[in-house]
């Protein structure tokens, strides 16, 4: 028992070091810009709900509100390299520990809130801050910020013609965020986060201080999405509040997750490699004709996607591992 | 030695409901204590008044040695205090060993060490061959066994076992017997609500009879079930006559 355990955690561990290590090698095959720039896309998507899928899933606790800690990490990255000179690098860290202790702080309150509740309250604070950000003159208010490029330096995490760095950059994030799941995953913080999602009042008579492992999962869970905020911020080389906070984006960041199966390790991954990618090509293929004939399209994709396996896409490959469990 | 439980004077108000008034009870060390009553008597309450989900109105709780009286659900888990629930919550998809690691993780840090500890219990409480299932997929009387064996992952003092008995046949529910009788002789004391009586009975050391949230009668089973308040309560006035 002890030890299939342990080989399914190596197993695990071995297939994203063969996925990532295939990833890696993708641009060497696939030099058409937009195939890149679609592959970007997933891969920060995959990060980002990974992290979403943290404080969600795991933990149970439903965010609709992710795009504010990506929108704080975008903002903070870009205010202080446009008004102080700091560079992104450092402005990304720093916008992530802001993004975590302000999750921690709105956790405060909001974390006595239960169920649709919580949800609520998660999109309206996102709104205000969307709306803070217009209004916000010394940060460019709705007009933004435009990041001046000047050639390619990795010190300033820029870069004028190619678009590899910010691929490979977007690898890292990605596997970053499915490490450090997989790591939570067999730990303290992982039991009680499952513990808290499935029943709060049995986990507390645990000994799980239920209050503070919601804390835990809000923090971890904001900081690796404002991480990602800075790095699309950077890619984009221009922001504004709508294109880094927008409600999309917490929907963006939920969807992959759940479509692929809220709350496990693969499901946010396998979710994004299959949503975005499909929102790229609905809307390249049959948009465009102002009718919105491909958001139709892409949402009934979702719907069947949904109706036919409930339990994400990741139920595809436990099928078989269910029925050994249970002879 | 003093006691390892005590509650003195407590008074649990609901709005204008009394559900408990002035309880002091105490139990001792290797004890097993049946807190016993009829339906409404106010058991539930104090049980959670010792579990710590809610404080008391009034009176203070005392748990070895330590008054613990405002103290949260998972301190006193920390200090020794383990529970079940009448309606069972198990953690639905996570499975058995999963469910009993999140106990084991209060005295163990060390992933391995919480999980060897886990299995154990596991063992102990005859579920080790359903460790893999998911605890959804449990019968109900498995998964009053999972409540134990996640309680005693917590490595408890006190077990405060509440109607684990209740609704299970009778091959179960001997079961459920042999295994607080294992308990005890691990040296863990316990408190338990019970419904059924003639279960209970042979089990405990000693019986606490509940009515309308005041203590009725304390005393050795054999005696509680023969005093005509304790049959009054349970049945009526008009079968005491005589008793």
């Amino acid at each position: 028992m002890d030890k299939n355990f342990a080989v399914r955690r190596r197993r695990d561990l071995i297939i994203a070091a063969v996925l990532a290590g295939l990833a890696a090698l993708a641009p060497l095959f696939i030099k058409d810009v937009y195939v890149q720039n679609i592959l970007i896309l997933t891969l920060m998507y995959a990060a980002m709900s990974q992290s979403w899928n943290i404080l969600s899933g795991y933990c149970g606790q439903i965010s609709l509100g992710h795009a504010l800690y990506f929108g704080i990490g975008a903002y903070t990255t870009e205010l202080l390299f446009t008004k102080f000179g700091v560079l992104p690098w450092f402005g990304m860290l720093a916008g992530g520990v802001i993004a975590a202790l302000i999750a921690m702080g709105l956790g405060y309150p909001f974390f006595r809130l239960r169920g649709h509740y919580f949800v609520i309250a998660t999109i309206v604070i996102a709104e205000i801050g969307l709306l803070l950000f217009q209004n916000w003159e010394w940060a460019g208010a709705a007009m933004g910020i435009t990041i001046q490029v000047r050639g390619d330096s990795w010190l300033k995490f820029q870069f004028m013609r190619s678009k590899l760095p910010y691929f490979y950059f977007a690898l890292v994030l990605c596997s970053l965020a499915w490490f450090v799941t997989w790591w939570l995953e067999d730990s303290k913080w992982g039991f009680w986060w499952r513990a808290v999602k499935d029943n709060p009042e049995a986990a507390e008579s645990l000994g799980v201080v239920v209050f503070n492992s919601k804390m835990g999962a809000a923090a971890v869970s904001a900081f690796l999405v404002a991480i990602g905020g800075a790095y699309y911020a950077q890619f984009l080389a221009y922001i504004d509040p709508e294109s880094v906070m927008g409600f999309q984006f917490s929907l963006l960041m939920a969807l992959p997750a759940v479509l692929g199966g809220i709350g496990t390790l693969w499901g946010p991954v396998l979710g994004a490699a299959i949503l975005i990618p499909m929102t790229e090509l609905t809307r390249s293929y049959i948009g465009g004709s102002g009718r919105g004939v491909d958001l139709i399209v892409y949402g009934g994709l979702i719907v069947a996607i949904s109706l036919a396996l409930p339990q994400g896409l990741v139920s595809l490959f436990s099928r078989s591992k269910a029925k050994g469990a249970s002879r | 030695m003093t006691a390892l439980l005590e509650t003195r004077g407590v008074w649990q108000r609901f709005g204008g409901l009394v559900a408990n008034s002035d309880v002091s009870i105490s139990v001792g060390r290797g004890e097993i204590v049946g807190l016993i009553g009829p339906n409404g008597a106010g058991k539930s309450t104090l049980f959670n008044l010792i579990a710590g989900v809610l404080p008391p109105t009034q009176g203070s709780i005392w748990f070895d040695g330590e008054d613990v009286t405002k103290m949260p659900a998972a301190e006193r888990c920390q200090r020794g205090v383990g529970r079940t629930f009448q309606v069972v919550k198990s953690f639905e998809t996570m499975t058995v060993i999963d469910n009993v690691i999140v106990g084991a993780l209060v005295r163990n840090t060390v992933m391995r060490v919480a999980r060897r500890k886990a299995y154990e219990v596991l063992e102990f409480t005859g579920l080790a061959a359903r460790a893999d299932v998911l605890a959804s997929d449990l019968v109900p009387a498995e998964k009053r066994r999972l409540e134990v064996a996640r309680a005693l992952a917590t490595e408890p003092k006190l077990l405060l076992l509440d109607e684990v008995l209740t609704g299970l046949t009778p091959t179960e529910a001997q079961t459920g017997v042999a295994l607080v009788r294992k308990v005890r002789d691990a040296g863990i004391t316990v408190l338990m609500v019970e419904h059924v009586m003639e279960i209970v009975m042979p089990l405990v050391d000693r019986a606490i009879v509940l009515d309308l949230g005041k203590v009725l009668v304390e005393g050795k089973p054999t005696e509680v079930v023969r005093d005509p308040k304790v049959i009054s309560a349970y049945l009526g006035d008009r079968h005491a006559v005589g008793a």
